[in-house]
């Protein structure tokens, strides 16, 4: 070994380093707090989310409706705006070039970051597009700026990033109204990736799609993030799109995380009640009786129950379940999960 | 419903402001009952005498207490108002929930009916109706008239909330359950429409009141009796304004803008608790 | 291209059915009320002498014959119809001989003039500062604009006009406050003339002005509004978009299309408008031989200037109708 090598070795060049995790989320907290005729109101829509997410992965987040997915990930990508706070907590990018502290940033350096280093697709992605502009007039406004080269040598790479993308370049000839749905949420993806950022957050883009079209998107997700490099952010409710694209997989209960895993692990032996409740209610070839669907309905998030907040709705609550917020306790493997039960070994 | 009122009341101002200024009205022209002559007569009082401590808001050139004038005219023209929006209000209810739960033709062919009536200019049709009328032109007439006219706006209104509910659950539960058409709309639709019924009962109201003033001045109604407009229809007579008898023109106008702006708030801020989104009721000068 | 010929084809038949309700509405009105009109022209003629039964009795027929009443109710719709199509409304009564038409293409240019320099001022104004409003929710200025709109947008044309009328006829003259243009200023393109029209015009039009401007400028703030709450708005922002860019490109413009089937839904109220504005002001357009014909008793003016109104804003409408894809890409084809 030279002294060069050596000197590499034990100081490697940044690039080299055991990279920090691509996004750290600590703590966070973010209220949607309102006043509507006199009355105060704070839903509780993320409450102390913490995760890591590794670069080059895709992570999914899982939950039923109105357990606060999106905004986790609105949080997470600086999209928020009144009424909806952060509270409290850290959000932390590494984008390999360049680490932010995204809450400490000014509104318009977050605004920069987005779209160059972060992708954003967001839930509802049939009306992102302004429906009065053509689709190449709005590859321009969003992605122009970012790319710092003259126009004609801009298109050119918007059209390549198209075809690369399986997508003809002939759709930005096109008003969003003339696009059938799959179509716009592939373009919509496009849009968001054509700066080729190094993390990507995606908003249940697959929701809202038929089956067929549904998977079209997958495969380009797919392709997008081996192309890329890129780590993903995958929310959706449904199971069976996580089970087929995540790397790793976190379950939201009304407004906190109960599970993390490798996917493969959390479908294989889920740990909460909750988990367990999801994955048994996918169907499955060969079922002789309808899925048992759980008794009650979710909480109400502006008045949540004391401790753990499924146990209103848990098969096997406590006591204690019902007074002490059930801690995170990591069991291996990368696998978390937030449970009385689990942590006294009274499910295995 | 009182509850309702309540928090409007202290949580918007707009809300606030009109209830103040509908109420100064409405109670103004309770007071015509206690006139001390009849509001038709004339020569009672000395003419044009000036706003005093005995007449406080001056007389007219015919010899009439403005005040107690514009008590009556006021009651006469709110009665107007309300007369116009009652009847206008059966045919936008029958039209704009018809249309909204049908669907398909039907909606189709009444909402072309009901365009029509948006864009026909509608004074010139009124004029019309006065000159073929003359001396049989009466304010309940002209109520009819202007009520048969003046639908039309408000029942698209009606429209678009009845489509709403139209893909509402409880809906397919009331066709399931066996009820009628006409029992699905007079039973299950029309309370949720009544909010917004109520809303353009107001702009109605505004805008119904606007047109009769209008004909009134230029001597297109029935100018004998009291209403706002025939009250500046014989001030114009008399050249009040010329003559410097100003007040007899200066008071009914106004409380007639007073009345104007106060339903309008109450109409805006009623919109707005309805529908935080559809600010837009009444856009452009449907006046 | 063919869902624009349906739209187009579905535009000619609303204004078609405009028209034949417009009209059938004057007939319905003119013909079919227990009044005569025919008995009422006589009653107004001879009020103010004798004339002999048998004189009266020439009149009444040719009253008749005039006013298309002779005849079986049939043949008296289908001439009543057949006047309007050929645009001839026989001669005026209280012009006699000139024909009606003649007095109604000579106060039209007037009319058409105020109305349409008034309307596009106030809905451009209107439009660009609501919709400033509605953006920029916390300036001042714009608020305080606002409430003025909120005071004025209620009033109706008759109001406004008589209260200006007041200020600048009585408190503060210093603008003609009646006719078109000046006595004694001969009509010509000299620049004595226009002036004088543009001065005179200054009132009838402010007036339309101010109430238009209200109401445009109340529903392009809502309007806006609720749009910068629109995904492509909220995805726009956050996408860093340049804030002009989204302000014109993004709000301002799709606030437009709407505003624009307004205006072509509050023409008729417009149109009342001017015609009211136009007689507080002595202004010789519709509005003032409006009121004229009915004080003289003249029917075939009233009636002419009735049908010519809705048929010129029936056009006016399917005009703008006509223009409307021009704005707004997806053409509805329901
Ligand atoms: N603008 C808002 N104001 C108040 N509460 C909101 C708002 N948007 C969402 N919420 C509430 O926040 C909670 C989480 O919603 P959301 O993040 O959209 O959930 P998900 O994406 O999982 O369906 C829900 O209870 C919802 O009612
Ligand atoms: S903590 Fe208790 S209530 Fe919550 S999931 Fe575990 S067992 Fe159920
Ligand atoms: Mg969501």
């Amino acid at each position: 070994m030279t002294l060069h090598q050596l000197n590499n070795h034990l100081n490697p060049a940044p690039e080299a380093l055991p990279a920090s995790p691509a996004l750290r989320v600590d703590g966070l907290k973010a209220y949607y707090q309102t006043r509507w005729f006199g009355i105060t109101r704070e839903v509780r829509a993320v409450d102390d989310i913490t995760l890591r997410i590794e670069h080059d992965e895709i992570y999914g987040i899982a939950g039923e409706s109105s357990s606060g997915k999106s905004s986790l990930i609105k949080t997470i990508a600086g999209a928020i705006r009144p009424p909806l706070n952060v509270v409290g907590g850290t959000v932390n990018f590494d984008f390999g070039t360049r680490k932010v502290d995204l809450y400490t940033l000014k509104p318009e350096e977050r605004t920069a970051i987005r779209w160059k280093h972060l992708a954003y697709i967001m839930q509802g992605s049939m009306s992102v597009l302004n429906p009065l502009r053509r689709v190449r007039q709005s590859f321009i406004d969003f992605a122009f700026r970012h790319m710092g080269m003259p126009m004609p040598a801009f298109l050119k790479a918007v059209e390549d990033h198209l075809l690369r993308l399986h997508l003809q370049p002939g759709v930005l000839d096109s008003y969003p109204h003339e696009l059938s749905g799959g179509m716009r949420q592939r373009v919509v993806i496009a849009l968001a990736t054509v700066c080729r950022p190094g993390f990507i957050i995606a908003d249940e883009p697959t929701t809202a799609l038929d089956v067929v079209v549904q998977k079209s998107v997958l495969t380009m997700i797919r392709e997008v993030q081996r192309e890329m490099r890129a780590s993903i952010l995958f929310v959706t409710h449904d199971m069976a799109v996580h089970a087929n694209l995540t790397d790793r997989l976190g379950i939201m209960y009304a407004g906190r995380l109960v599970e993390e895993g490798r996917t493969r692990d959390l479908f294989r032996n889920p740990r909460h009640p909750y988990t367990l409740h999801l994955i048994r209610s996918l169907p499955r070839i060969g079922d002789a009786e309808p899925r048992q669907g759980l008794e009650g309905t979710p909480p109400n998030l502006a008045d949540p129950p004391p401790g753990c907040r499924f146990h209103p709705r848990c098969p096997i609550a406590m006591d204690v379940c019902r007074v002490m917020v059930p801690p995170m306790q990591a069991l291996g493997g990368g696998h978390r999960v937030a449970c009385h039960a689990v942590t006294e070994g009274t499910v295995q | 419903m009182l509850k309702i009122f309540r928090d409007l009341l202290r949580f918007n101002l707009e809300f606030a402001i009109g209830t103040l200024i509908v109420s100064i009205i409405v109670g103004l022209s309770v007071l015509s009952f206690f006139s001390p002559y009849p509001p038709e007569d004339i020569y009672v009082v000395a003419p044009d005498v000036p706003p005093s401590w005995e007449y406080w808001l001056g007389t007219t050139s015919r010899g009439q207490d403005v005040f107690w004038q514009m008590t009556a005219a006021l009651r006469n023209t709110l009665l107007f108002g309300i007369a116009v929006a009652a009847i206008s209000r059966v045919i936008s209810l029958t039209i704009g929930l018809v249309s909204g739960y049908m669907g398909g033709m039907t909606d189709r062919v009444l909402m072309s009916i009901n365009d029509t009536f948006i864009i026909i200019p509608l004074f010139p049709i009124l004029v019309l109706f006065y000159f073929v009328m003359r001396d049989s032109m009466s304010w309940a007439l002209l109520a009819l008239i202007m009520a048969a006219l003046g639908w039309a706006y408000d029942a698209r209104l009606i429209r678009s909330v009845a489509m709403s509910l139209r893909t509402r659950e409880f809906t397919s539960q009331c066709i399931f359950s066996g009820m009628s058409p006409r029992q699905i709309m007079t039973r299950e639709h029309l309370p949720y429409v009544l909010p917004i019924v109520f809303s353009t009962t107001l702009n109605n109201m505004n805008w119904s009141i606007g047109m009769e003033v209008t004909l009134s001045v230029l001597g297109f109604t029935d100018i004998n009796t009291p209403t706002i407009g025939s009250m500046l229809y014989w001030a114009n007579q008399h050249t009040a304004l010329v003559a410097g008898v100003w007040w007899w023109i200066a008071w009914p106008v106004i409380a007639v803008m007073l009345l104007f702006i106060g339903l309008y708030l109450l109409a805006t801020a009623l919109n707005e608790y309805i529908d935080p989104r559809s600010r837009l009721s009444r856009m452009g000068g449907a006046t | 291209m063919k869902t624009y010929a349906i739209y187009l084809a579905k535009r000619l038949l609303q204004f078609v059915l405009v028209v034949f309700i417009g009209i059938n509405l004057t007939y319905v009105i003119s013909h079919a009320t227990p009044i005569d009109p025919v008995e009422q022209t006589i009653s107004a003629l001879t009020s103010f002498g004798n004339t002999s039964p048998e004189a009266i009795e020439t009149m009444r027929e040719s009253l008749r014959e005039l006013y298309g009443m002779s005849g079986t109710p049939l043949e008296q719709y289908v001439s009543f119809w057949s006047r309007i199509v050929v645009g001839d409304f026989g001669p005026s009564l209280s012009a006699f001989p000139t024909p009606v038409s003649e007095l109604i293409l000579r106060a039209l240019p007037w009319t058409i003039g105020l109305l349409v320099v008034a309307t596009v001022l106030a809905w451009l104004l209107g439009n660009l500062l609501g919709g400033l409003a509605g953006y920029y929710r916390k300036n001042r200025l714009l608020k305080a604009m606002g409430l003025i709109a909120m005071g004025l947008h209620p009033m109706p044309y008759y109001v406004v006009a008589f209260v200006l009328l007041v200020v600048f006829g009585f408190l503060w003259p210093v603008l003609p406050i009646s006719g078109g243009s000046g006595i004694g200023v001969g009509r010509g393109f000299s620049f004595d003339f226009i002036s004088s029209v543009l001065l005179h015009s200054l009132l009838p039009a402010l007036s339309l002005v101010v109430v238009g401007l209200g109401g445009w400028f109340l529903g392009m703030r809502a309007l806006v509004s609720n749009i910068v709450t629109e995904d492509y708005v909220v995805y726009a922002e956050l996408g860093g978009v340049d804030r002009r860019r989204i302000l014109t490109s993004y709000v301002m413009r799709n606030a437009l299309v709407p505003q624009v089937t307004g205006l072509a839904m509050s023409l008729g109220a417009i149109f009342t408008g001017a015609i009211i504005t136009e007689e507080v002001f002595g202004y010789p357009g519709i509005g003032s031989l409006l009121v004229d014909a009915v004080h003289a008793g003249d029917y075939s003016l009233v009636l002419g200037i009735t049908s010519v109104s809705i048929v010129a804003v029936s056009l006016a409408v399917l005009v703008i109708d006509l223009l409307y894809p021009l704005l707004d890409p997806r053409v509805q084809v329901e």
